[in-house]
């Protein structure tokens, strides 16, 4: 989607553009593929702090104060990578 | 000439089919441009020439910033390549593409080899010092035009490339 199809889905409130256009992303193409790495990403997340593991929460809090809104989205997409990445169903071909 | 043996000249797409399949996975990212530019002519002999080569395939020289692959409205960089780099001094940073046959040999996507081989063999004037990459995956085309590739081509010019090879991934 070109970057102006996303703005006017922002100026119209249209969401479901928005998130389809994420997973396509994530999806590299295929919607379906998509919403499920958004899905395996979370999941990854979670199983990590089921047993409630120490975390660097002065890092987090820094980086949440410290950091722009901008910068901080583009750690989210990051991370969804890395997520991913981690639980070893890698469906991309290439690399990070 | 035929119309259709001169596609430097008359701009037509080679492969609507594609457009249309893209189209339909990204809406709206594929685009129709009216101020068309015909490709420039070589203005001496290719054993003359010396050669640049432009590639959106994500290859980079190993140690440098890795493409953005993760930003959801793309990258807008570019890598100098040089052109004297071995295989063993570059990579891929790329994940929107099928990167299985690269990996085994980056010629098939990068054909850096082949192209110091047509320059030791002459039959091209030479290379100019780098190569340049790039990855293709951009949401914004204006910011595409206005920034990658208007840099590339500057950069191009002042490294004294007669002609530049472009190769999409």
């Amino acid at each position: 989607m070109s970057l102006q199809y996303l703005k006017d889905a922002v100026a119209s409130n249209d969401s479901e553009k928005l998130i389809r256009y994420v997973r396509l992303h994530l999806g590299d193409g295929n919607e379906a593929a998509g919403r499920k790495e958004i899905d395996k990403a979370w999941i990854e997340a979670l199983k990590l702090l089921l047993d409630v593991p120490a975390t660097d929460r002065e890092f987090i809090n820094e980086a949440l104060r410290e950091k722009d809104a901008a910068t901080l989205a583009h750690l989210f997409f990051y991370l969804h990578f890395y997520f991913v990445k981690r639980s070893g169903e890698w469906i991309h071909d290439g690399t990070l | 000439m035929a119309p259709s043996d001169d596609i430097a000249n008359e701009g037509r797409q080679l492969r609507p089919g594609l457009w249309a399949t893209i189209n339909e996975r990204y809406p709206g990212s594929m685009i129709t441009k009216d101020d068309f530019v015909p490709l420039a002519r070589l203005k001496k002999p290719l054993s003359e020439s010396r050669l640049t080569f432009i590639s959106s395939a994500g290859v980079q020289p190993k140690g440098t910033l890795p493409f953005d692959v993760a930003h959801p409205v793309g990258d807008y960089s570019f890598r100098r390549v040089p052109s004297a780099s071995t295989l063993a001094d570059l990579e891929i940073h790329q994940i929107k593409y099928p990167t299985h046959g690269a990996l085994k040999d980056l010629n098939v996507i990068f054909p850096i080899e082949r192209l110091q081989e047509l320059a030791a063999e002459s039959v091209i004037g030479g290379l100019a010092p780098n190569f340049f990459s790039f990855i293709g995956y951009q949401m914004d085309p204006e910011r595409f035009e206005r920034t990658l590739a208007e840099d590339i081509a500057d950069a191009v010019i002042a490294e004294g490339a007669d002609a530049a090879l472009l190769c999409p991934a």
